[in-house]
């Protein structure tokens, strides 16, 4: 069982609060200190250790002789009956009633009465619009706040008490006011564990250009398309020596990395704890366990240190991996500090993603001779000059080779291909990325790209048009005709197709949106406001390998068309070439499968 | 040895008895169960679709994703036909083609290969959760992809993990869910310590519920996917155990919920008795996910909330305008720029000059024609009115003139000749406006989502536990710290 699960707070845990005004605000549970979160006070974290994530805390008022507030965990009850502000749903009108007799004579005028004299709705016809309503001038409400007591909850009663005309008040409006009192003045906060979901609500809050506005609709979607789960616990599948290797090109500063990590169960790292319930992962230790061996396999040139060390692990991990390709000397995958693990320090080796994230650079990938690190190993030395060699000597030397290892191993499977998919979120232009990287796709493998704007997008649909594809097709085939080599002609063609449009099928663009609805008994209506900025979009196309040699599409069925294209032949054996099989094109095909 | 699904694990290569999916276009999806020839069973299933035939044994043992070619299976009836007619050594069935190669390697089956279909083609694509949404044989409504993705990530459900689906339907979501908890098949001997994700389907229905339980064991999911035939309203989700995810696809999912208590020693719930539970309630009407909500809330739910995806699929499409696509197909004949249009209207104005002026030319040598030429005047007598004649007969003079050379220069049908020679040397896929719009079909509304959360059980016992720990930490702390200071003054 992973971090994630566990339900109560340990010393050293990250966290995020929700305050009721709706921030959010990243904390570390540093025992002995004091987290304040603004006008809604301040408290001790101790008082926060071994209590739920997940619950809303109130923080109490200091008693005689304590140094720090006390919390109290809010039941859900209370929650709930403040967000309704009413104790009980419509349903059950009987309050409404009781309080009609009441109400009735005094507000007669300006509501809604039925005929038996009950109260069926207030109407605002006569509420004033003005801050004089307000008996409590801003002075005394600060001394209440400063006098601090009951949560909070006793300024906000006191606040609606001296309110003049809460009794005009609707119903509906009323239980708008509460609430809008209720996020000012209590004094609680929710504490949630470190999540995706959470981590990218606070950064899309703070610093949204950061992870390129990726909304959570989009995420869902990109981590749908993209396929991306958890590699399993088969040994082998038949034919499948690896499985579950993902390609990502993320310019959303490791947003993009999570969200996939979290779906393959490499996120979070394992309890570091046991609790007497819960397990440790035993998938991850298990990976671990079996590196070491592959890694030695592969480094014995050099007499190695014989215990394993935890660095040989780093990248090293061959099913279930994520590979980010970048494009300076350094990923920036900044965000995954929040979950725990920091890119090359070995204080993070026992994370999961030590072993299975992968980093390469495009230089690597592409032009691996012009790379440094990867063409120049460290040269040899024997075990006898290496005995010999002051320590920090020694240290540094196994370093380089650990390095150039590791970057050599990483390049070559990256370059070796057959990666289960393709996921894209980057400033880059997505043909560029796409030319270099959905040949190391395996066929049937899905590639995603999401885009905060539409452009660049539809940019790319265009290279994967039909009519492209066809007009690529014939062009390879007049090629194969005049016995010119494929391969090399390819390069000309670059401004016409930019990427081979034959190795994507069902290329699709897409939109989504999330609404989101306020849900309370009789006032049911989607949010008056939400977040603007861009919608995001999501290509998805699945890699395919388009068959050697002729292959002709079926004609169109209607009958118009039909009726244009038989001219020349009989029905029966219409051939037509470059005409859509209704809408996707087949035309001759030339193998041109890189 | 664990079934392994294509799902999860996919083989390399298409195998006997492995659903495929056969890629027709894009919303053309048709699952296949393919089937090998074997020995006991030596049939040869053909996938019949409106772009050819394809006989399994053209379609197994290949690569993913690879493009398929019809087989043009009329052929070989009539061939086997004939074979049998002659009873001849006719070892040499022509025309194997390149997709047959399977069957020419077993000579004892004396069948003649498949011949490829003159045209059609298909894709072999392994399945996911959303190709199979696409293709799946629909038996209620389907969740799809936007809120399946959306609410698996709001309910938070992770590898390792255990859901309740409630209302399987047409099981669309029960593999989209059971992709997210999934991390590895369960009896595959380290599992004494492993918690392995898990998805616990109720259906009422019970035709659909047989539909989904043969699916799951055709893929390969039943050791990660209990399906389970069930009243939840009146017998709650019995077998479910340790379950922190749930969803609810149901006409009253009020109904269900008192039955969503947390398991341990008392309660013998179906839910986690620890973690946190987050459910999500998939109702099509705002009146079903009220009372959803309100219940959620009077069950000591907390975080309600209510959302809608609304998702569009989006086309790009190259947008030609102009005089030169006059002609062409799929294009609006329509001057790009009021230059263009300028440029036309000039143009036709000079042609109007110079046909007037040819006319008025003509008229005067009209005019003294009258005096004896009767060709002329047989033109008009054939027309059959007189005052007209001198004009109809220029028309058809004018006519003559210029068919001698073919089409009139500036004529309509020149025209159009000329944009369609032209458009052969165009690169008309790169040229244009490139545009883009919302796909013709849309769907406005799927379901209102009613999100909730049970956040971790807090007893009094607990509160004095924790205040006592926290305050035994605490004096922990300061003993440390005091340590501390002693050492170093």
């Amino acid at each position: 069982m992973s971090w994630n699960n566990r339900t109560r707070i340990k010393p050293g845990d990250q966290a995020i609060l929700k305050l009721p005004s709706g921030l959010l605000k990243p904390i570390e549970i540093k025992p002995n200190t004091i987290i304040s979160i603004g006008k809604f006070g301040s408290f001790h974290t101790n008082s926060l250790i071994g209590r739920p994530f997940w619950r809303t805390y109130d923080i109490l008022d200091l008693k005689d002789g304590e140094k720090h507030a006390r919390l109290r965990v809010v039941p859900a009850s209370d929650l709930n009956s403040e967000t309704l502000s009413v104790d009980n749903t419509p349903q059950d009108d009987a309050p409404v009633k009781e309080d009609a007799e009441a109400a009735a004579s005094a507000n007669e005028k300006f509501d809604i009465v039925g005929e038996d004299g009950s109260i069926i709705m207030r109407n605002n016809r006569l509420t004033v619009d003005d801050t004089s309503r307000q008996a409590l001038t801003m002075t005394e409400i600060e001394e209440l706040k400063n006098a601090g007591t009951g949560s909070g909850k006793e300024v906000i009663a006191k606040i609606m008490a001296a309110h003049s005309a809460l009794g005009e008040k609707t119903e509906f409006s009323l239980a708008k006011y509460t609430l809008r009192k209720s996020k000012k003045f209590l004094k609680r906060f929710t504490v949630l564990p470190m999540e995706v979901g959470t981590v990218a609500e606070y950064i899309m809050d703070k610093d949204s250009s950061r992870i390129m506005e990726l909304r959570p609709e989009s995420l869902g979607l990109v981590a749908s398309w993209s396929n991306a789960h958890h590699a399993g616990n088969l040994d082998q599948v038949e034919g499948n020596p690896t499985q579950g290797r993902y390609m990502v090109v993320d310019d959303t500063g490791g947003l993009l990395v999570a969200t996939l990590a979290e779906r393959m169960g490499i996120l979070y790292p394992p309890a570091s704890e046991k609790e007497p319930t819960e397990q440790p992962d035993p998938d991850t230790n298990q990976d671990d366990d079996a590196m070491p061996d592959q890694v030695e396999s592969t480094t014995d040139a050099h007499s190695g240190p014989s215990r394993p060390n935890p660095k040989d692990t780093y990248q090293a991990a061959t099913s279930n991996t994520i590979t980010v390709i970048h494009p300076h000397t350094q990923p920036n995958l900044s965000l995954l500090r929040y979950f725990g693990y920091i890119l090359e320090d070995t204080s993070s080796s026992s994370h999961p993603l030590y072993s299975h994230l992968h980093n390469i650079t495009w230089l690597q990938l592409l032009d691996p001779s012009a790379d440094t690190v990867y063409s120049n190993p460290p040269p040899a030395v024997d075990a006898d000059t290496l005995a010999s060699w002051k320590p920090s000597k020694r240290g540094q030397h196994f370093r380089k080779l650990r390095r150039h290892t590791r970057t050599q191993r990483v390049a070559d499977t990256t370059r070796a291909g057959g990666f289960d998919s393709l996921v894209v979120a980057s400033f880059m232009q997505p043909a560029s990325v796409l030319r270099h990287l959905v040949p190391l796709v395996k066929g049937g493998g899905q590639i995603v790209v999401y885009s905060p704007s539409i452009e660049p997008l539809t940019e790319l649909m265009d290279y994967y048009s039909r009519e492209r594809r066809g007009a690529y097709m014939k062009m390879m085939q007049e090629r194969v005709a005049t016995g010119l080599d494929v391969e090399t002609c390819m390069d000309d063609e670059e401004e016409d197709f930019p990427v081979n449009p034959t190795l994507l099928l069902n290329p699709m663009l897409q939109t989504s949106r999330v609404v989101e609805w306020q849900v309370l008994p009789g006032r049911t209506h989607p949010l008056m406001t939400s977040r603007g900025g861009p919608e995001g979009y999501v290509f998805s196309a699945t890699r395919v390998l388009p068959a050697i040699g002729k292959v002709n599409a079926k004609g169109n069925f209607s009958k118009k068309r039909k009726a244009e294209e038989t001219v020349s032949e009989s029905p029966k054996k219409l051939r037509v070439e470059h005409v859509e099989q209704t809408k996707e094109t087949a035309a001759t095909v030339v193998g041109a499968d890189a | 040895m664990p079934t392994s699904s294509p799902f999860l694990t996919p083989c390399a290569t298409t195998t006997s008895n492995t659903l495929a999916l056969i890629s027709l276009k894009r919303d053309e999806t048709i699952p296949a169960l393919l089937h090998a020839p074997t020995p006991t069973d030596p049939s040869d299933p053909i996938a019949n679709t409106r772009f050819g035939s394809y006989p399994h044994s053209t379609l197994l043992h290949l690569p993913w994703g690879t493009q398929v070619a019809a087989s043009n299976v009329g052929a070989r009836e009539r061939k086997r036909g004939k074979k049998r007619k002659l009873a001849e050594v006719n070892n040499n069935p022509a025309n194997a083609s390149t997709t047959t190669a399977q069957e020419d390697e077993t000579p004892a089956q004396e069948e003649p290969a498949f011949e490829a279909a003159a045209s059609g083609f298909a894709h072999i694509v392994p399945p996911t959760p959303e190709t199979w949404t696409a293709s799946l044989p629909h038996r209620t409504q389907v969740v799809y992809t936007p809120d399946a993705s959306y609410i698996l990530q709001r309910i938070r459900a992770r590898p390792g993990d255990k859901v309740i689906e409630a209302g399987a339907g047409s099981g669309s979501f029960t593999h989209a869910a059971v992709r997210c908890v999934f991390n590895g098949y369960p009896n595959s001997g380290d599992d004494e310590k492993v918690i392995r994700g898990r998805v616990y389907s109720f259906e009422y229905h019970e035709p659909r519920f047989q539909a989904l339980q043969n699916e799951i064991k055709e893929h390969g999911l039943d050791g990660v996917v209990t399906v389970q035939h069930a009243d939840v309203y009146a017998q709650g989700f019995s077998g479910a155990q340790d379950v922190t995810a749930i969803f609810l696809d149901l006409p009253a999912p009020w109904m269900a919920m008192s039955h969503l208590t947390r398991g341990g020693p008392t309660q013998g719930g179906p839910l986690h008795s620890d973690r946190p539970v987050c459910i999500c309630s998939f109702s099509p009407c705002i009146e079903q996910a009220q009372r959803a909500a309100a219940k959620l809330r009077e069950l000591g739910w907390v975080d309600v909330g209510m959302a809608a995806v609304q998702q569009r699929r989006i086309e790009v499409r190259r947008e030609r305008i102009g005089l030169m696509e006059e002609g062409l197909r799929g294009v609006t004949a329509v001057p790009a720029t009021v230059g263009e249009a300028l440029g036309r209207l000039r143009e036709l104005e000079g042609k109007t000059a110079v046909f007037n002026a040819k006319r008025k030319k003509n008229d005067k040598r009209d005019k003294g024609a009258i005096n004896g030429h009767t060709t002329e005047m047989d033109v008009d007598a054939r027309s059959g009115t007189v005052g007209d004649g001198a004009v109809n007969g220029h028309h058809e003079n004018g006519e003559d003139m210029m068919s001698k050379k073919g089409l009139p220069s500036g004529s309509k049908q020149q025209r159009l000749k000329n944009n369609l020679e032209a458009a052969k040397a165009r690169k008309l896929y790169k040229e244009g406006r490139l545009t883009h719009r919302t796909e013709p079909e849309l769907k406005t509304h799927t379901s209102y989502l009613v999100f909730g959360m049970l956040p971790p059980e807090w007893t009094e016992e607990d509160e004095t536990k924790a205040v006592a720990e926290s305050l035994a930490f605490e004096k922990q702390e300061v003993q440390k710290r005091d340590k501390v200071e002693e050492v170093e003054s």
